[in-house]
């Protein structure tokens, strides 16, 4: 095996919402050796799906299977006294704690980094919570739908000729993906920190602040020109719209820029429309956008999905099609690139997940171990790695 | 305040949104971030809106100065020879350095891993392209809201029934953005260790693809993949968005247990539907969502979506309504921690930013100044980062080196 960036990093998760559990991810798959904490009945997301037939199993959940590749699987019900004091050993033998119980939640467990700290002073505890473990919505009950509300994204999509249509949620569990990666990236930044001062320290990450950070131009445009956001109704350059293709595909055409226009123009072979004075530079376009839209939809409509994807690319015009998952299995680009990976799991079988999203030269992005059976390795953290009998360890209700 | 990246410096070849956002992380952590930048090619975002008061200017873009807060600018026109050199003499004195040009095009610049390692053997270098350094679609262009839809997320957003749809913003940018700076610490902290660099090859659509990796699991299961389904999930009812008294108001409402639904039902004053058999467990709401959720609107309909946010809060359902930017601007709750960040621009004056999603207790991280004007840090960067003298500056200015 080659080397690993994080190679004899110990942490600790503990998840509820998904954002812990990605976290850990992002550094068990660089190498880290994390040990997911599971209440005894297992992680909320082995009831996630989606599963094999559509039957539930919790050794077979997708989603519980692609976010705790590489980590090892305890069981410990920290809410009771003896499993709280094991629950302390690991975590006083360990370098980083991730979790995202909420607030009042973690207080009630003892959770807290005052506590924790008196433990193991080099500790870097990272707490992701909805709203942050201060103001007045400190306490307020989330979901992703619910957090992306918070934090203005939801808002922002729709279907701007639609107005009685909602916001729109993004596929996935987007929140915790965004809270995650954030603690992630401040946990690092601690820990680099730790190798000079040798200090740990608390970091406190606020789900609807991760969000508000990548709302692109909506919370600026308030601030810069006091206008309020509309649900993708402010896109203020064209071409940046879907068309649908002869095949039945769906096309994203874009230009940013404006010599890309003027090369989409010629591969249109320059119709009339786009010598109008509605035409002449992206701003403009977009304004003039529901006359000039039809000319678009009828010329991509002349063309197959991936015909005009790589034509556009050839003239160096950013289209893009709307893949589908079928689309992006069998994309031979990224076959080239080995970007997909199969893990073998002893329950689920052999599957095909999302590989590395970067790929470092000298410690990379690795699959070691398939996600952790409910509890697999509780005789390996509890017995080798922290000495603990079997008595002892049948006491503590493991 | 000294934040835990102090001491490190960022040679930042960025431009439009994903780059920038992945530099922004380590500014925000106390790095040296310059910015090597010119008038004869203006990065993208300093070209786009919203513009401070409508004017436009390559200075005034709330986008730009959103993502690049706390950098530092250099003018360099990289194209020439001379230009290249100080780049390269920056490179020399930096510990990372950051690109996100389409694949292949940094090394065509003259500035490949191999090339900035003679300068620097220690360096870690981040490229973060489109599509990534290798493979057949590598020289591919991509920006953000394409990434959307490339990555197969539109194809699984939208309404139901209705074509594949955007997410509202071009996520594939800060999604990869932050991803890159995680791999980049990581890096940093290897080094630490072992003195040694190394190059990182990311693919901002692979990285994409990677906020959701769930769909491909379930495509390799089964061989589908989800149908675009609105606000509904599976794991979840009701869960949606539900019209307000207003216009264009809404509130978000999501049960995630048996309890939670009974404790929506007395909060609406509906104790009747506890015991309906139609919604007792979620396999029944689910089934009959449509009956569902009009009666729930029915409830939000005359109610003010704020009030019916504190309403839910109070027993114990997690509700919110959809913020709107302003109503970020003037979120209490955000004002309270501190969050918005507002120093002076030398062009735009003091606008409101968002700030560090994150607080630190031994090193605090805070956002340094507000982003720069396009050379702001020339004399800077030239004379004390790289050590020419006033004289040499001046000539460098005469010639268009910096420009």
């Amino acid at each position: 095996m080659p080397d690993c960036a994080l190679e004899g990093l110990k942490v600790v998760e503990c998840n509820t919402t998904g954002a812990a559990s990605y976290a850990a991810k992002l550094m068990a798959d660089l190498g880290a050796e994390v040990v997911k904490v599971e209440p005894p009945d297992g992680d909320l997301a082995r009831t996630l799906g989606p599963f094999p037939g559509g039957e539930r199993h919790p050794e077979k959940s997708g989603t519980f299977l692609y976010y705790n590749c590489n980590k090892l699987g305890v069981t410990l019900d920290i809410g009771e006294p003896r499993p709280r004091a094991l629950f302390d050993r690991l975590v006083a033998d360990s370098d980083v704690f991730v979790h995202d119980f909420a607030p009042g939640q973690a207080d009630s467990l003892g959770l807290v980094y005052e506590r924790l700290r008196e433990l193991n002073p080099h500790l870097v505890m990272t707490s992701i919570s909805p709203f942050g473990h201060s103001g007045p919505y400190r306490d307020y009950k989330a979901y992703d739908l619910t957090s992306l509300s918070a934090g203005g994204w939801l808002w922002l999509n729709g279907w701007p000729l639609h107005p009685e249509m909602p916001p729109l949620r993004p596929f996935g569990n987007q929140s915790a993906i965004q809270a995650g990666v954030n603690a992630a990236v401040a946990t690092m930044g601690a820990l680099f920190a730790r190798l000079r001062s040798g200090r740990g320290q608390h970091i406190e990450v606020s789900t609807q602040e991760c969000i508000l950070s990548i709302l692109e131009f909506a919370f600026e445009i308030w601030a810069y020109m006091e206008t309020p956001t509309a649900r993708w109704g402010q896109r203020p350059i064209q071409p940046l719209d879907f068309f649908q293709c002869k095949d039945g595909g769906w096309i994203f055409a874009l230009c940013v820029e404006e010599h890309q226009w003027q090369r989409l123009v010629e591969l249109m072979e320059t119709p009339e429309w786009t010598t109008w004075d509605v035409s002449t530079n992206r701003f403009v376009r977009a304004a003039n956008w529901d006359a000039l839209r039809p000319f678009m939809e009828e010329w991509v409509s002349q063309w197959n999905t991936d015909d005009l994807y790589r034509a556009a690319q050839e003239k160096r015009i950013p289209f893009a099609p709307a893949s589908t998952i079928a689309d992006l299995v069998d994309s031979p680009h990224l076959k080239a690139r080995g970007f997909f990976v199969e893990v073998a799991h002893p329950h689920a079988g052999t599957l095909k997940q999302a590989g590395a999203p970067y790929k470092l030269s000298a410690t990379p992005w690795q699959i070691r171990s398939p996600s952790p059976a409910l509890g697999q390795h509780n005789a390996a953290v509890f017995g080798e790695r922290l000495g603990l009998s079997s008595a002892e360890m049948q006491e503590a209700g493991i | 305040m000294p934040g835990p990246l102090e001491g490190i410096r960022v040679a930042d070849f960025t431009w439009v949104w994903a780059g920038p956002t992945c530099t922004l992380q380590l500014a925000h952590m106390g790095a040296e971030v310059i910015r090597m930048e010119s008038t004869r090619r203006v990065c993208t975002l300093r070209m786009l809106p919203p513009f401070a008061g409508g004017q436009m200017g390559i200075n005034r873009s709330g986008y730009f100065n959103q993502y690049n807060q706390g950098k530092r600018s250099l003018q360099l026109d990289i194209s020439k020879p001379e230009g290249k050199e100080i780049a390269k003499k920056l490179v020399a004195v930096s510990d990372i350095a950051v690109e996100n040009f389409a694949g292949g095009v940094i090394e065509r610049m003259g500035f490949g891993y191999e090339e900035l390692c003679k300068v620097r053997p220690e360096l870690i270098m981040m490229s973060m392209s489109g599509c990534g350094q290798t493979g057949p679609d590598s020289g591919y262009v991509s920006y953000g809201p394409a990434q959307v839809p490339l990555s197969g997320m539109s194809s699984l957003t939208g309404y139901a029934g209705w074509q594949p749809m955007h997410v509202g913003m071009s996520y594939g940018d800060p999604n990869a953005g932050l991803h890159a700076a995680f791999a980049v610490l990581s890096a940093l902290i290897h080094r630490e260790k072992t003195g040694k660099g190394q190059y990182i090859d990311m693919s901002q659509w692979e990285a994409t693809m990677n906020a959701f990796g769930e769909a491909f699991v379930g495509y390799s299961m089964n061989g589908s993949q989800p149908a675009r389904n609105g606000n509904r999930v599976d794991h979840m009812s009701p869960h949606g968005a539900f019209r307000c008294q207003g216009e264009d108001r809404w509130v978000t409402i999501a049960c995630g247990s048996d309890q939670e639904w009974q404790a929506l039902c007395s909060a609406m004053g509906r104790a009747d539907l506890i015991d309906d058999v139609l919604f007792r467990t979620l396999a029944d709401r689910k089934v009959n969502e449509d009956a569902l959720e009009p009666l729930i609107e029915e409830w939000t309909i005359t109610r003010e979506p704020y009030d019916i946010t504190t309403t839910l809060q109070a027993a114990g359902v997690a509700a919110f309504t959809p913020l709107v930017n302003r109503e970020l601007a003037e979120d209490p709750h955000l004002s309270e921690r501190g969050f918005f960040v507002e120093k002076e621009h030398l062009e735009v004056g003091t606008r409101k930013h968002a700030g560090i999603p994150w607080r630190m207790s031994d090193t605090p991280c805070e956002v340094q100044r507000a982003a720069p004007v396009i050379g702001q840090d020339n004399d800077y960067v030239l004379g004390e980062v790289l050590g020419f003298s006033p004289a040499e500056i001046e000539d460098l200015k005469t010639r268009q080196i910096i420009t």
